[in-house]
Formats: C-alpha cells, structure tokens, sequence
C-alpha cells in the first residue's frame, strides 16, 4: 500500500484522486481552507484541515515517516515551493510531485526538492498539439490507458525465487500466457531507466529489475499473483 | 425574331461549360483576389506599363524609333483586349436576356427587347462609368504618338499602376476613408487661398519691385507661400502686404500641420487591416494550416510545438498584447473577434484551414466560436478546450471534435505519475518523442503484403518491433476478445497470432523510429511497385 497526501482540494486534485486506484493507494488530502474540505468530503473523500506552514503539523500526519508520496496541488505556487522545501527537509526520499500555475515556478521547484512537476497548460497544449498530429494514437491513450477502459500500465518487480528469475526476455511470452504485453524493463542495478523491450538485445531477468507491462487490470493482478508465488511455474 | 435569337443565345450560353470556364479563367486572371494567375499577370502587366512610360519619355527628345511603334501598338493591343475583357466579365448580361425572359413567361407579358437592352446597357454604363475604366480608357491615349499634346495622358498610365499594386491601392483607400476631413481642409484652404490672393494684389499690384503684374502672379505667391516653399521670386514690399504674408505664413502652418494630422491618423487606423490583409495574403500561399484561435499558455505551448515541426499556422486572439508577443516569437497573427464569421471565412476556413483550435479561457466564447466554425465548414476538425466539465457536452453539441479539459489532463497525468512513475515517465516520453522510441500506426493498405496476412507471419520480433494492438472498424474482428471501444473503430488489444489483418486496419506498433519506417516502407513498396506496373 502507498500512501500518498494530497494539500490542496481543487479541480486538479479531483481529477486525480478519482483516477488513482484505491484498492493499492491510501489518499488523504489536506487543506487549510475549511471550505475546500466541506467540498471534498461531500464528495466522499478523506480530507482534512491541516497548517501547512508548521513543520510539527507536517510531522503529525505523517510526512517523514508514513507518507510515501507528496502531491502539492495548493492554489499559489509560493505556497507549494514552501510546503516542498518543508516536507524535503523532512524526508530526503519522500517523492513530490507538485503543480504549477506560473512557468516560472518549475526551477523554484525543482530547487525546493520536487521530483516532478506539472503544469497543466503546458499539458495541455502538448496534448491537443498529439491530437493534431497523430490523432488515432492520442485517441487510443485517451480511451484506455488514460480513460476509463480497463487497460491498465503496471510496475512488477521481479522477487527472488521467483519464476521470472534468469529467464530470457525472449522466452518470458506474456501475451501468450497472459494476454500482457511487455513494454520495457527497468534494470534497478544501472539506472531508474526504463529500456524497451523493443530496443534491448536478449537478456536475463534478474531479482530487482522492475517489468513495465500493458494489460487489463484482472491480468496484471493475476500476473503479481504469480509472480510472488515461489511455487508456481510456467 | 430578334428575341428569340436573343434567348436562345441567353440559353445557349447559360448552359454551355466552355463559356463559363472562360469567363472563370479571366475572371481569375484579372479580378480573382485571391488567385496566383492574377498575381503574375499583375506583375507583367507593372513592367509592361513601366516600360511603356520609359519609352515615351525617350520619345519627348529623341526620333520615334520603329521598334518603340511596334512595341507602342502591341502594348495598345494589350490595354485594349484587357479593358474589353474586364467589361465582359463585370457582369452577365445572358443572365439578364434569361430573367427578364422568365419574368415575361410567368406574368405572361411579351418580352420586349427594349427593356432587356436598357438593363444590359445600364449594367455597361455602370463598369465603362466607373473610375478604375475612366483612367483605362484614359491610359489608352498617348499611345497616338502623332498628337503630341495627348502624352500629357502618361500620367492615366500612371494611375494605371494603382490597379495592379494593392499599396497603392490601400493609400487610394486611405484616403478615400478620410474623404470629409480632406474636403472641409480644401475649402479652408481655398478660402484662404482666395482671401490672400486678393489682398496682395489690392496691396502690391503694379509696383515695381514686388512682381505682381495680375492676379495670377498674386494666386502663385499665395500657393508657393501656402506651401511654405517661398521662392523669393515675388516678395511684397508694402507694409499691408508684408502684414498678408505674414498672416498666411502663420495660417499655413496651421493647414500643413492639418494635413498632415489627418494623413497619420488615417493610417494610423488603416494600419490595423493592412496588417491582418498581409497576414491573409500570406497563409493564402500556404497548401494548409492551423487556426489557433486564442493565444494563452495552452495557445503558446502548441504554437511552439507547431513551429518546431514547421507546420503553419495563424493566431486569431482579441488581446492586443498576445498579439503583440506572437509577432514577436514569428508567429502569423491576427488581432480580431474569431467568434465572427467574417474574421474566420477571412483567415480561410473555408479554403486552406484543416483544423481550428478553440482554446480561449473562456468556455462561452470556445463554444460560440465552434459554433460558427463547424456552421462555415462541415469538414473541418476542430479542438476545443473546456474549462469546466458540464461544458464539454455543449462543446460535442456545437461540432467540436475533440474536447479536452486541462486540469482532467492534468489530473490524469498526476494519477498515472503518482500510480506508475517510471512506467508513466516512459509513456508521455514516448507520447512526446522526447527519444528515438515512438509509438505509430501503420496502415493495412488493399493489396500491400498486410492484407489478408496472419499476425504470426509479421516476425514483428525479429525486427526489434512490439505490437500493442490493431485498431479496425471491420466487423469481421468483432469476433476476437480484447477488444476496447475507441470512437467509432475497436482496438484489439494483444491480437493472437491467428489474428487476419484486413485492409484498413491500423497497427499500433512500438519501436524505434527507424525500424517503424522501415517496415512501414517494406510493407508499402510492392504495392506502389505493382501499381506502376499496371
């Protein structure tokens, strides 16, 4: 389970706490403007008041400790290079990811300590410009990777023990067995890089590496069933 | 019988194909604004015309040589059949012989002759009348050479200019615009010229040292005065007329400076359609393009992105000041209201635009403009941006084709990052071609190695490729599983290996750019190789 704190109840948030599958994620957003959190808990989401300018607030929900994942989604992009430089002070591996209204904030943020940023104009721009050039491509992300079909992209780590150990990649044949497809793999020991199955010479799994697979959801959760299983063997 | 050749001319001419694509073929080479036959036949007929003049004016010293006749008549000739033809296709005068001809059989009246020629001589009059024929026909003149006093009319070939060069013609409008400030300063200034005209000759006439022999040499002090030129020829010597000199020096700045006000300020206001006409000439040379009507952070990204990849575009935005920042990133920029049909049908909805992009901030504006866009042209695509949800419905009910929302785009991203950072970093990666990697279709074409082949026989593998999936609307797939509703096609998701690729179909495959190109090429080419054979 992930955890992961939303500060700051918005349009944007919204979007993204209803896309995030709760079945492997704890949300929990946060605000200091009691209006915003009367509106996400109408909603049904579990929200919060909190003072995000107190580092001992910060503490006590959880950021240095339990929290996995900040997401900074405050109004003014002061508020969020402050609140990023407070929760990285507080926690050197917490991952931030945080919104900005003005461009001239991503390098503030950065500097604060974000591991990414997101500027929804940018986006979106970006996105229409897709929509222009490769229409057929666009539409299909959007209908299902990012839309509301079940296809789904996951992360599996390959365990110890497991079947996937020192297995080829050429042999692994997850469409087959799986109805998945295999898109890239992440070698943890050299670098956070994902490489795409595409482009790699044949190699052998090792404990570690990260599979980035592409399926319906029931697939994939079959899949790292198995994966985790010592004992299976296909 | 007179009539009856008359209307069966009428008819004959209304029917007959080769009629009209003459007349259309002039009408392109002469008045079409928008066509390139005008614009080289405006351009020879500028050098034609410049030439002319020069020879001429060579003409006032020298001998006329034998050659500058010859060249003299063909020039004529040109003048001629050019003013005949522009007559002709001023209007259509068998369109009159038909109406009056039908008019005639529904009210059960006899058609009379007398009415129908009246009409089309009216219609005549009415191009042979107006000022552009005037200075035609005027220009026609020094061509005979023998009357010397006629070369004076080299200024009318002059003027003929103007019709060919749209500068000119836009100073011609200019000041045509500011027709009654330009008056009101002429009456002044005859006025003026007038009341000073007579007082130095009541002051000056007949002594000696001042000039003034009659009231012309008063009228021509005044002028040169007026004009702030002064001479000297002529200076009063009475004090009552030094008193009007110095009375017409202080009015005459007044006027020149009135002049000259009235000259900017019509500029001044003109300059704003001269620019967007530019704007329009220009994207008129292009095969195609992209209307982007507002220009905010989401219009700037795209702009950016299309211009990196060379694509033309125009900016429609209100604001003065993203106008402002777009001609100065390059961009071709227009600074109306795009919700109006005029400045859309201007920028070439109509003609060249493929898409439009509705991306002001504002909703009701996004849906008003798509609106109007999809009422001008059925086919065109169109992009809107929706700022809030309930909107998007309206967009779909206006005509847009795809809507987006950017902070659901955003929020989708969010949600993939905090889900699958690494997985989704390399997705959008791929999604922006940020490396060699991409993700494309390739299309089954009829007959193309693809059609008809089964999946397993591709060896996608072994050319380094990953199939994600065909997307198809051919209901012979429908049998298959996996399969995802994407609009009005399926995506079959992780086809099996039995799976008959049919014409139509589309590949969605990933790979590197240059392996994708590669088969895409292999695939084609015997198709195109058989083509050219057959």
């Amino acid at each position: 389970m992930k955890n992961i704190a939303v500060f700051g109840y918005n349009r944007l948030s919204f979007e993204a706490i209803n896309r995030i599958d709760p079945e492997n994620h704890i949300i929990k957003v946060y605000d200091y403007k009691s209006t915003n959190i009367d509106l996400a808990l109408e909603k049904g989401i579990n929200a919060a008041m909190i003072e995000f300018r107190s580092d001992d607030d910060l503490k006590a929900i959880g950021i240095g400790s339990s929290v996995d994942t900040l997401f900074c989604c405050l109004d003014e992009d002061s508020e969020n290079v402050f609140l990023t430089l407070s929760a990285r002070a507080l926690d050197k591996n917490l991952q931030i990811i945080a919104i900005i209204e003005n461009p001239e904030a991503a390098e503030k943020l950065l500097a604060a300590g974000a591991n990414k940023i997101i500027d929804p104009y940018q986006i979106c721009g970006r996105r229409i410009h897709d929509m222009l050039k490769r229409p057929d491509i666009t539409d299909l992300f959007d209908h299902t990777v990012f839309g509301r079909n079940d296809l789904n992209l996951a992360e599996v780590m390959v365990p110890e023990n497991s079947f996937l150990q020192d297995v080829y990649v050429s042999q692994l044949e997850l469409s087959t067995h799986y109805n998945l497809i295999l898109v890239g793999i992440i070698n943890k020991q050299i670098s956070d890089q994902m490489h795409f199955v595409a482009e790699e010479v044949d190699r052998k799994l090792n404990p570690g590496d990260i599979l980035v697979i592409l399926g319906p959801s029931r697939e994939i959760r079959a899949f790292k069933k198995d994966v985790n299983d010592e004992f299976c063997n296909i | 019988m007179l009539s009856k050749l008359m209307v069966f001319i009428a008819y004959y001419l209304n029917a007959s194909d080769s009629y009209k694509k003459a007349k259309t073929f002039f009408y392109d080479l002469l008045d079409n604004p928008h066509s390139r036959k005008k614009r080289i036949f405006d351009a020879a007929m500028i050098v034609l015309i410049v030439t002319s003049i020069l020879l001429l004016i060579y003409d006032v010293e020298h001998e006329s040589s034998l050659l500058g006749g010859y060249f003299e008549s063909a020039i004529l000739l040109v003048f001629v059949l050019e003013y005949l033809l522009r007559g002709w296709i001023y209007s259509d005068s068998y369109k009159i012989v038909i109406e009056e001809y039908e008019r005639a059989l529904y009210l059960n009246i006899g058609f009379k002759i007398a009415t129908v020629l009246k009409r089309v001589i009216r219609k005549d009059l009415e191009y042979f009348g107006s000022y552009f024929a005037i200075i035609d026909l005027l220009a026609l003149l020094p061509s005979y050479r023998s009357v010397s006093i006629l070369r004076i009319f080299i200024i009318f070939r002059l003027f003929k200019l103007f019709r060919y060069s749209t500068s000119a013609k836009l100073f011609a409008d200019v000041l045509a615009s500011k027709r009654f400030e330009l008056l009101t300063l002429l009456v002044l200034t005859c006025f003026m010229v007038f009341i000073a005209s007579i007082s130095i000759y009541l002051f000056e006439y007949k002594i000696e040292s001042s000039n003034i022999w009659n009231l012309f040499d008063a009228f021509y002090w005044t002028v040169v005065t007026l004009a702030t030129v002064g001479y000297g020829d002529i200076t009063p010597q009475t004090t009552g007329g030094r008193w009007v000199a110095i009375f017409l020096i202080l009015v005459s700045l007044g006027l020149l400076s009135f002049f000259t006000s009235i000259l900017i300020a019509a500029f001044g206001e003109k300059m704003l359609s001269m620019r967007e006409s530019r704007t329009y000439e220009e994207l008129d040379r292009y095969a195609s393009f992209i209307i982007i009507c507002g220009f905010g952070r989401v219009g700037k990204e795209i702009a950016r992105h299309l211009q990196r990849e060379r694509q033309k575009f125009v900016v429609i935005d209100k604001a003065e000041r993203n106008i402002l920042l777009a001609k100065q990133l390059g961009y071709l920029a227009i600074q109306n209201d795009a919700s109006k049909n005029e400045v859309l049908i201007n920028a070439g909805i109509c003609r060249k635009a493929s898409d439009i992009l509705c991306i002001t901030g504002d909703d009701v504006i996004n849906v008003y403009i798509t609106l109007t866009s999809r009422h001008l042209n059925k086919n065109i695509r169109i992009i809107s941006r929706a700022n809030r949800h309930e909107n998007v419905n309206k967009l779909y009910q206006a005509g847009a084709d795809n809507v987006i929302l950017p902070f659901e785009v955003a929020g989708m991203l969010a949600a993939e990052f905090l889900g699958q950072p690494v997985a989704f970093e390399a997705i959008s990666g791929i999604l922006q071609e940020q490396r060699d990697i991409a993700m494309e279709t390739v299309l089954v074409s009829e007959n193309s190695p693809l059609d008809n082949r089964q999946i397993g026989q591709l060896d996608l593998w072994q050319r380094k490729l990953t199939l994600l999936g065909v997307i198809s609307d051919n209901t012979v797939h429908l049998k298959h599983k996996n399969k995802y509703k994407v609009k009005h096609r399926h995506f079959y998701f992780n086809p099996a290996q039995h799976f008959v690729l049919r014409a139509g179909d589309m590949l969605v495959i990933l790979g590197r750019k240059y392996g994708i190109e590669h088969f895409r090429s292999q695939m084609e080419q015997p198709r195109l190789l058989g083509k050219a054979k057959t």
